[in-house]
């Protein structure tokens, strides 16, 4: 099918989370895997407090160390239209005489957002709103993955092993911590993880080995979120990663990982910083040395988990692990993960220029999905009403 | 005292030919303010010219202020000029005068004009006046001047059209930048539709169809002249750039319209529908026809597409140019056998047709897959158009269920086809929107499927088909006998033919009326049906006719 011109492609990094650094990893990673032949790259950078901004000048990932990257020359303020008609990035929104606002028509967008704010469906929303396609999961999908505590239950619901937690509000651990102790010791043995619940990374969570430790970890957890769990520590295990990719009826995991520092736990420097080019240099094995069945059974976990959150595009799903006994729990799941799991991809055959197109392609074939749904449903309600008054209006009386 | 009467009679005049400088404008728009066509149409008929009442007065007033002394002969000139000058009725109006921002302009400067040359009539009189004339002579160069200037009025719309063309025509630059500059920043894939007929209708099923996959807008109505589109385009999208595709009709009356069209809006896919004899008249020839149609696949790039209706021979010669390396083609006459020889793509077969709709066996022949189509379009003609609807959208990638699903909820456009049913229970089928040799074929036949009662057929025939044009409606005429059982023809001399074709059948000549206008037409059905009847709207015309 012939195309006249390139797709104009926003690629959203940085962002109002704690992942912020990582995600203008990420962001370049994408920006440098799509072919230039086919699309014209638009970076959409968004600080830490949120603001906005375009321009080809924020392309180098060099150039963010300079503090006055957002004041040169071709670096604009810019914010997503939920306009359905605009269709992309307003430029200049607040306008003045000496700059124009305009419009810059968008094909799709790959949002490259980790946690908070981007990959926990409110991005999502809003590119629901302005009914652009783009690339990852939906607002659902997103939201449900971010929260650890509702993706358990939508993935025990779903028959997939998960660890059992006890969770509970920060409303409550100030009130009565007493009491959640007592009920956390009463139900799991030392050792324990406490996990905020939306929070991704590292960041936040705590292992203790004893009472003391727990609630140490607590006091630091509440810091973080407003919902805690607790859950088992799974002793002589590893974690093994697995990326899946799709939509609709066609999903494909990748190969497995094991990241190598699980001995006493990634910091959140282990997990992004090791190496040079950040993640992707992490010490691993890949694949992951377990065996055939093992992986196997890995791996179609993987499509069920993303298929049970209603997810699409693509997501990293983390395990703990006991590749002796064959036992496995899924952990959590990563719908946008750090520099797209390029890592794993390349494994399966996929180069990063393939894989950025493939996730393009479903994105694309989403929104086509979208379009077989009718908004536009007409009804007389509104000449009822009018005739009637709003007070015989149904919903009112 | 009596001189300020004559300029009060010259008022008058002047007044009478602004008047009917308004008038007439409402013409000259349908025409689409081309003055050769214009002043042919007033031509044409000696009343148009030279209208009964106001000679009448006129003659009338001048003969009586000969007789008469005294004053009394201003007064009655200026009686006749109020009686010539008085609004004339033009019978039935169907589009009245459209005020647009032109069409002002256009009346500004035709009455501007008028007045100029009752200005210079005047200082010629009043150099009569100076050189000591009697003063019935110069009642009667008022007279004859003014009479001159009112029936002079299609003159000034011309000569106002003229004066104004250096500013309609950098407008009209302006405003087609201003369309190009939108459709650059948006960018959306281009189908162009072209056809003598059919492409409105296709132009929608596709825009339906499409929607399934794709964000597709399409220039609304039947806009499909450049400034038409361009209007769309400034109109719709200046401020909404969420087209993915933009489908574009292109209509043509002279050679390269459409390719200028497809330098607005140029297109990566072309659709041709069908090449007949519409317009005959202004294109002179069908091969001429052929060519203005085919320039919207010159246009192609190489790497574009083409949708052909096989059906067609003008255009299987198109198709035998080998233009683009892809061209997509569909036919619902062939064979499968046939279909298979010929390498055509999409063969609709099995064609039924009942007063439900239409369903067809859709099936693309490289492949071999197919699919049952059902909808409740009328008008066999319709499977055309749908098959080249289904071509584009597979060929973008749509799957065929998208496509069959699509198709089912698809409802006839308006005045094409259209099946209603009055409170009175009588059927009408509205075809009014326009007629062809092909679409008269179907729609007659739709007609002929009514049961339960008597089947009225109303129309004033087809036009624009020049040398061609009797002969297609006395064919019409044939087929109207067959299948309704009353008829009743809109304009005595536009369907002389379709009388003649009649008469040669069998039908009971009691049983078709002739009338002068479409509401004579009208009032007869509402006195004559009754609940169970259809009653058929084929074609209308516009006011000229």
């Amino acid at each position: 099918m012939s195309s006249r011109r390139r797709r104009t492609i926003a690629v959203l990094f940085g962002g109002r989370s704690v992942e912020h650094d990582v995600s203008i990893v990420t962001g370049h990673q994408i920006m440098q895997a799509l072919p230039a032949k086919q699309f014209t790259v638009v970076p959409v950078y968004i600080t830490r407090d949120g603001a906005w901004y375009t321009g080809d000048a924020l392309k180098g990932l060099e150039q963010y160390q300079d503090e006055r990257l957002l004041e040169r020359a071709g670096v604009r303020p810019c914010c997503l239209s939920p306009d359905t008609r605009h269709h992309g990035l307003i430029l200049n929104p607040l306008a003045s005489r000496f700059r124009k606002s305009e419009v810059l028509r968008l094909d799709v967008c790959f949002p490259a957002l980790h946690g908070s704010h981007g990959e926990d469906g409110s991005l999502q929303g809003l590119l629901e709103l302005a009914d652009i396609p783009y690339v990852g999961c939906a607002t659902l999908g997103s939201a449900l993955a971010n929260d650890k505590i509702l993706t358990k239950m939508a993935l025990r619901q779903a028959g997939l092993p998960v660890l059992d937690d006890f969770n509970f509000s920060r409303e409550r651990w100030l009130e009565q911590p007493d009491a959640i102790l007592e009920a956390i010791s009463g139900s799991f043995p030392f050792p324990l993880f406490v996990k905020p619940a939306t929070l991704g990374s590292s960041i936040g969570i705590g292992r203790a080995d004893n009472q003391a430790q727990l609630r140490a970890s607590i006091d630091i957890a509440v810091n973080f979120d407003r919902r805690i769990l607790v859950e088992p520590a799974i002793t002589g295990g590893v974690e093994i990663n697995c990326s899946v990719i799709g939509f609709g009826a066609d999903f494909e995991a990748s190969v497995l990982e094991q990241p190598l520092s699980w001995d006493d736990f990634l910091s959140y420097e282990d997990k992004y910083l090791r190496g040079d080019e950040g993640m992707k240099s992490a010490e691993r094995i890949i694949p992951a040395p377990i065996s055939p069945q093992m992986t196997a059974q890995i791996q179609a976990a993987s499509v069920s988990a993303l298929k049970a959150i209603d997810g699409r595009g693509i997501a990293r799903i983390d395990y703990l692990a006991r590749p002796e006994s064959g036992e496995f729990w899924l952990n959590e799941i990563n719908t946008m993960p750090g520099s797209l799991a390029l890592y794993l991809w390349r494994e399966s055959g996929y180069t990063a220029a393939d894989l950025v197109a493939k996730l393009v392609a479903l994105a694309l074939d989403a929104q086509a999905e979208k379009r077989r749904n009718v908004y536009d449903y007409k009804t007389n309600l509104l000449a009822v009403a009018s005739q009637r008054g709003v007070k015989g209006a149904k919903g009112k009386g | 005292m009596s001189e300020a009467i004559l300029w009060i009679v010259a008022a008058i005049w002047l007044g009478g030919a602004w008047l009917r400088i308004v008038q007439q404008a409402r013409f000259y728009q349908i025409e689409e303010y081309m003055s050769g066509r214009y002043l042919r149409w007033v031509g044409a008929d000696w009343k148009r010219l030279l209208p009964a009442r106001p000679l009448a007065a006129w003659l009338l007033g001048l003969m009586l202020a000969a007789a008469a002394g005294g004053t009394l002969p201003q007064l009655i000139l200026a009686a006749s000029a109020l009686i010539a000058c008085a609004p004339q009725h033009h019978g039935e109006i169907k589009k009245p005068l459209v005020l647009t921002a032109r069409v002002k302009r256009l009346l500004v400067a035709a009455a501007g004009i008028s007045a100029l040359a009752g200005l210079a009539l005047a200082l010629a009189v009043m150099r009569l006046s100076a050189a000591d004339q009697p003063l019935p002579y110069l009642s009667i160069a008022i007279h004859a001047g003014g009479f001159a200037l009112l029936l002079a009025a299609p003159v000034w719309l011309v000569c106002g059209n003229a004066l104004m063309q250096p500013l309609e025509a950098w407008r009209r630059r302006r405003y087609l930048s201003a369309a190009a500059a939108t459709l650059a920043q948006i960018q959306p894939r281009i189908i162009g539709i072209t056809g003598s007929y059919g492409k409105t209708t296709t132009k929608r099923f596709l825009q339906e169809i499409l929607s399934a996959r794709f964000h597709t807008y399409a220039s609304p109505k039947s806009y499909n002249t450049l400034m038409g589109i361009s209007l769309a385009i400034n109109r719709d999208l200046s401020n909404d750039f969420r087209a993915e595709i933009f489908i574009s009709e292109m209509g043509a009356y002279v050679e390269g319209e459409i390719a200028r069209i497809c330098q607005l809006t140029p297109p990566d896919i072309g659709i041709i529908t069908e090449v007949g004899p519409q317009h005959l008249e202004r294109f002179g020839s069908l091969e001429n026809v052929r060519k203005a149609k085919y320039e919207l696949i010159a246009q192609l790039p190489a790497a574009g597409t083409a949708v052909f209706n096989w059906d067609n021979a003008y255009i299987r010669e198109m198709v035998a140019q080998g233009y683009p390396a892809q061209r997509l083609t569909v036919s619902r006459e062939l064979t499968l056998e046939q279909a298979r020889e010929s390498g055509i793509d999409w063969l609709g077969s099995d064609i039924r047709e009942s007063l439900a709709g239409l369903s067809f066996t859709a099936t693309h022949i490289p492949s071999g897959t197919s699919a049952s189509i059902e909808t409740r379009v009328l008008g066999e003609h319709n499977v055309s158009n749908l098959l080249l609807c289904i071509a584009t959208a597979y060929h973008l990638g749509l799957p065929l269920s998208d496509i069959v699903m699509r198709i089912r909820r698809l409802s006839p456009a308006e005045s094409r086809l259209e099946r209603v049913k009055t409170a009175g229970g009588i059927t009408i089928f509205n075809d009014a929107y326009s007629a062809n040799p092909k679409s008269v074929v179907s729609a007659l036949k739709v007609l002929g499927m009514h049961t339960g009662g008597a089947r009225l057929l109303i129309t004033p025939g087809m036009v624009e088909l020049g040398a061609l044009q009797d002969e297609e409606n006395r064919k019409l005429g044939v087929l109207a006998a067959a299948a309704a059982t009353d008829i009743v023809l809109v304009g005595r001399a536009q369907t002389a033919a379709i009388l003649r074709g009649i008469r040669s059948t069998a039908f009971d000549p009691a049983r078709v009326q002739v009338v002068d206008t479409l509401k004579e037409g009208s009032d007869w059905y509402q006195r004559h049906l009754k609940a169970g009847d259809a009653v058929l709207f084929l074609n209308d015309l516009p006011d000229t006719y």
